[in-house]
């Protein structure tokens, strides 16, 4: 808070202080006063006009200087209100009090809005588990009656299947954490999960698969990693060139990690998108030439991976290769909490 | 011929699922009235039970606490949620295997046959008086032996298990996707053939027939 601006603001009382000495001048004037009884007013008159507004002045400055400090500082500014001093003069409080009337409806208004939310994702969720089952049943018709649906068929089922998960991990991503849970898992057996469930995409496309993963232990829970996996597997089928194509993958070791890399040797990614692709709703000129991207997958891969806290990372030279490698941190604090629970 | 209770809630499935597991030669039975299914598995003692976790009006995994309190079968859970804690809650409970909706039909038989397999006693079936050594890769007439390498043996091993029926080539495949062999078309045709050629050397003629657009059948 200025004490210049509270002055400004006080403009019509400044004024109205002239306009009263040049009154009194007059008065005095008129009444032929002594010099030294005047010079006395005005002295005593000016000093407290001076006391008034200073006095009018630091006591607001203390609670505005207050407000606005913890406003910038708190991470919810809305919840101000609880860290402030009350203020001593009537317009705080007024001013309190709205901003407390403000806040009560704001929230009101959060609350409505988190609860359709959660309503929505609740609908969603549940949507899901019901989709599934028609889609199983159409899975398995296809499977016992060949003569009627052909292989075609089943991998739009398999689109559908995949777009279904990806927005139940979308949903999940950031509600409880109840969803997921860490677990000592075997890397080769979500692997080999993933490959068997992309297994007619891949004989169809004549992709070669190169699978060098030894019986890695990491700590992550499998359903997510299957999709995290899956994702990459997608995107490894999905841009992939015309012919001779393969899929590598690698588990490799050191000191602190495990790291899984998922290479290809696909059209690969362009330099100006690499750092982007983990970005929400984002294609980049892949996408724009297949015109089947959401820009989602690896949106939502990231997500997973910062929340099981796995590191990924992708490299990429365009036309020749893509590499997307999966850090696995060997933190012994699992282990410890496992061991634990077991004694 | 062992035998699989299904059940399951959604009509649709059901009856593919009872299509698919007699085509898979099992004896199936599916449910169709939810009132009493503890009491019905234990009447109808099936080798394996599929357990579906979302049934109208009953808990899939109070069913299976319930059935564990009176016998062992094996129970494989499946459902549409697919969470880890299902998963290990469901397991806890003592189901033998939790398989996810929707699922890969041939994954769900390999499932189901790896489940049985490790449940029950029984040997391998006997293949025309040979002597089969899985572990080495080793089939012996008592006087020549062939040495088969791991993708033959797991054919071979598939097809002799699967005796009584025709076995596609993508449930083959699966199968040896499963063990990590990741061979394309070719190669599983080229493996095909060199196991007929291997049997024929210790005097086993047309041993592998071949049922067009179908699959094979070990005769």
């Amino acid at each position: 808070m200025k004490f210049k601006e509270h002055l400004k603001d006080r403009l019509y009382a400044l004024l109205l202080i002239s306009f009263l000495y040049l009154l009194l001048i007059l008065l005095f004037l008129a009444f032929k006063s002594n010099l030294q009884l005047i010079i006395a007013c005005f002295v005593l008159l000016t000093i407290t006009f001076i006391l008034l507004l200073l006095y009018d002045f630091f006591r607001k400055r203390k609670f505005y200087n207050d407000l606005i400090f913890k406003v910038g500082n708190l991470d919810k500014a809305y919840l101000v209100l609880e860290m402030i001093d009350k203020p001593r003069f009537y317009e705080g409080e007024l001013f309190c009090q709205i901003l407390y009337d403000i806040d009560k409806s704001m929230i009101e208004r959060v609350s409505n809005f988190e609860g359709q939310m959660n309503d929505f994702k609740e609908f969603i969720e549940m949507w899901i588990h019901e989709v599934k089952i028609p889609l199983s049943s159409l899975t398995l018709m296809a499977h016992n009656h060949k003569d009627k649906y052909d292989k075609k068929s089943l991998l739009q089922m398999k689109r559908i299947e995949n777009y279904v998960e990806q927005v139940l991990y979308y949903v999940r991503q950031d509600c409880a954490e109840s969803d997921y849970l860490i677990n000592k898992i075997n890397l080769s057996k979500v692997i080999s999960n993933v490959i068997l469930k992309n297994k007619d995409e891949l004989l169809e496309n004549k992709i070669e698969l190169l699978v060098e993963v030894k019986e890695k232990e990491v700590f992550s829970d499998s359903k997510w990693l299957e999709f995290i996996i899956n994702q990459i597997f997608n995107n490894c089928i999905k841009y992939k060139k015309e012919k001779n194509s393969f899929i590598k993958i690698q588990s490799l070791e050191d000191e602190n990690s495990v790291y899984l890399i998922i290479e290809d040797n696909g059209i690969g990614i362009k330099k100006s998108d690499l750092s982007r692709v983990f970005d929400k709703s984002f294609t980049g000129s892949n996408g724009r030439y297949s015109s089947r991207s959401t820009g989602m997958g690896l949106y939502i891969c990231k997500n997973l991976c910062k929340k099981l806290g796995h590191k990924i990372e992708i490299d990429s030279i365009q036309d020749e290769f893509t590499r997307v490698r999966i850090t696995f941190s060997k933190n012994n604090f699992y282990e410890e909490a496992l061991n634990v629970t077991k004694k | 011929m062992k035998s699989v209770f299904i059940i399951e809630d959604d009509i649709s499935v059901r009856e593919e699922l009872f299509i698919l597991l007699n085509n898979a030669g099992y004896n199936t039975k599916v449910l169709t009235t939810f009132d009493n299914v503890v009491q019905d598995i234990l009447d109808f003692k099936p080798d394996l039970v599929l357990l579906d976790i979302n049934i109208p009006g009953l808990n899939g995994e109070v069913v299976l606490l319930n059935l564990r309190k009176r016998s062992d079968v094996p129970v494989i859970m499946v459902t549409s949620r697919n969470t880890e804690s299902d998963e290990v809650l469901s397991m806890s409970y003592g189901a033998d295997d939790y398989i996810t909706k929707p699922y890969n039909p041939n994954v769900l038989l390999l499932r189901i046959g790896a489940v049985l397999k490790r449940t029950s006693t029984s040997n391998l079936p006997n293949y025309r008086d040979l002597d089969i050594n899985m572990q080495k890769g080793i089939i012996s007439n008592g006087k020549d032996e062939i040495i088969l390498t791991k993708n033959e043996m797991i054919i071979f091993n598939y097809l002799l298990i699967n005796q009584s029926r025709i076995v596609s080539r993508d449930e083959l495949m699966t199968e040896l996707w499963d063990n990590d062999e990741y061979i394309n078309d070719n190669a599983l045709s080229v493996n095909i053939s060199r196991l007929r050629n291997k049997l024929k050397e210790i005097g086993i003629e047309n041993p592998i027939e071949t049922r067009k657009g179908i699959g094979y059948i070990l005769t």
